[in-house]
């Protein structure tokens, strides 16, 4: 029989908060690491092609003051997985320069470690060479020039590095890119605890409080002992349910009951939800199966181009029952206006089919008023603005059959019409590498600040 | 019986990404009769999901019946990679409606 391990999560994503009333209450059942996850590639590939934070500088040194200081009092560790949003180097360098901040302010001194998840691209290469790297999702190989094209690469640690951190006594953690369930896991794990069960609670645990009822972004805590694992949310106004938790489990992963991860397998097939108490769920049956090979989860962005766009109003019914056949008209126009230059040009036509797109059951329908965004791409930001208003201007003066007003039909919302929205990143990369060592690609750098 | 709909009878309709080439869609009932019945009618199934969406079958990367959750749960790939050009719903939780009004026969 191993000791209880309890891990408390103060949020879903680290910096858009949590009740200051649940951390002291959930700091009360005395958890022996607080650990929490910082991004993933949800908010999409600007983050981990740009190495712009997620979330504010003001949100992350607020947020890790209060858990630097809980932990301090409490003597625990403190673990923060994709740092930054997506975990590259320039997001792992932003957050160490702020808990530097943080430790000053509070005039203390920790053995802090960060882990770096950026991949080489001479060694991705040679591991494409090598056939070692594999389609996860993308439905096409990952090729050299990919690589060669992303602006960054970085790779999903497991639990490993994190281990090793603590191993050398790091009582502050910060992760570049690392499997959202494997920070939570990785103390646990640390400490003797079932890999799988640990995994599976970090899983529920990294959205926070997200797993219990009303949910929210705030502190959520799990106690992992030999036979499963109890969840319990900070804060007394939440509960967690069988259905909440349950709920949960299914959250932003496809397969209910195989999930792969850094090294392993995960099978959910025999889980079981107990409810204890009121506010407190028992899940087991969770069980984690080393694979054969081990792969990491490669992630990249390349740098797709510059956007500037155009968002305005149609009402007149007269443009409205045309509209496909206007839009296409102008944006070819477009094309041979700057050819050859090439742009990239596409309507957003909100109040018809803006959010669906070709899921939409219901485009046929006409619209009273629609909300046209004009979105263009190109290789500069000059050209890109030249082209968005070309187009707009185009539109707005746009003579078609049963024309009624002749002064214009777009209530632009904006002077200027047109808004530069800067570099546009695209994902390059979401393959599976195999790799020799769970923690060789994953330096670790250790300093007491 | 009269038909019903989904939304009369599920009590979470959603949508989100699981990764960026994927959209899964969560439908989960509070009652394990209503969601055994559910289950059991056959009207989630990947040929009314692909007639609600307009889509091939082959775009449906996985339907399970989740009998531990009282949950379906449909995984559709995403008609294009998570933001890039031509994106319209970043973390993919708006396309979740077409599910609310699927025929649910003789619950």
């Amino acid at each position: 029989m191993t000791t209880p391990i309890t891990v408390l999560t103060p949020t879903g994503t680290l910096g858009y908060g949590f009740g200051a009333d649940a951390l002291k209450r959930g700091m009360s059942l005395k958890p022996d690491v607080i650990a929490v996850d910082a991004g993933s590639t949800d908010p999409g590939p600007h983050y981990l092609g740009s190495g712009e934070p997620l979330v504010s500088r003001f949100s992350m040194e607020k947020e890790l003051t209060q858990l630097i200081e809980a932990a301090h009092a409490a003597n625990i560790p403190v673990i923060v997985g994709s740092a930054g949003g997506a975990g590259s180097k320039a997001h792992v360098d932003w957050t160490v320069a702020i808990v530097r901040n943080v430790l000053a302010s509070l005039g203390l001194r920790k053995k802090v470690a960060w882990i770096y998840a950026d991949m080489p691209k001479d060694l991705v290469k040679s591991a494409i060479r090598d056939g070692n790297v594999v389609d996860f999702e993308a439905g096409a190989p990952l090729t050299e020039e990919d690589v060669d094209a992303s602006v960054t690469l970085v790779a999903q640690m497991g639990h490993e590095p994190i281990c090793e951190a603590l191993d050398a006594g790091a009582q502050i953690i910060i992760c570049g890119r690392a499997c959202d369930d494997t920070t939570i896991a990785a103390y646990p794990i640390w400490k003797g605890a079932d890999v799988g069960l640990s995994i599976h609670m970090g899983k529920i645990l990294e959205c926070g409080a997200f797993s219990a009822e009303p949910f929210a972004m705030d502190v959520m805590l799990g106690r992992v002992d030999d036979d499963g694992f109890v969840l319990e949310p900070g804060s007394l106004e939440r509960r967690a349910s069988i259905r909440s938790v349950a709920a949960h489990s299914l959250y932003e992963r496809e397969n209910p009951f195989i999930q792969g991860g850094p090294g392993h397998e995960l099978d959910l097939s025999d889980c079981a939800f107990k409810a204890v108490g009121d506010r407190q769920v028992r899940v087991s049956g969770a069980k984690a199966k080393a694979t054969k090979n081990y792969f990491i989860k490669l992630e990249g962005a390349r740098l797709m181009g510059y956007r500037s766009i155009c968002v305005a109003g149609v009402r007149c019914p007269t443009m409205i029952e045309r509209l496909d056949e206007l839009l296409e008209g102008v944006k070819e126009r477009a094309h041979a206006y700057f050819a050859p230059q090439t742009i990239q040009a596409h309507f957003h036509v909100h109040g018809r089919d803006g959010v669906m797109q070709r899921w939409e059951p219901r485009r046929n329908e006409l619209a009273r008023e629609i909300g046209l965004t004009i979105d263009v791409v190109a290789d500069n930001a000059e050209l890109a603005h030249a082209a968005c208003h070309q187009i707009s201007g185009a539109l707005l003066h746009l003579h078609y059959p049963g024309i009624f007003n002749t002064s214009g039909n777009l209530a632009f919302l904006y002077s200027p019409s047109e808004i530069d929205a800067g570099r546009v990143y695209d994902f390059s990369a979401y393959h599976l590498m195999k790799v020799d060592s769970p923690t060789a690609l994953f330096p670790i750098h250790y300093e007491e600040i | 019986m009269a038909e019903q709909t989904l939304s009369q009878l599920a009590t979470i309709i959603r949508s989100k990404n699981a990764g960026p080439f994927r959209i899964t869609f969560d439908i989960l009932f509070t009652d394990p009769e209503t969601y055994r019945q559910v289950r059991d009618s056959g009207a989630v199934s990947r040929r009314s999901v692909a007639h609600a969406y307009g889509i091939e079958e082959s775009d449906i990367s996985s339907l399970f019946h989740v009998d531990m959750a009282n949950a379906v749960k449909v995984t559709l790939k995403r008609p294009r990679r998570q933001g890039s050009f031509g994106e319209s719903d970043v973390y993919g939780c708006q396309q979740h409606v077409p599910l609310l009004s699927l025929p649910v026969p003789g619950v």
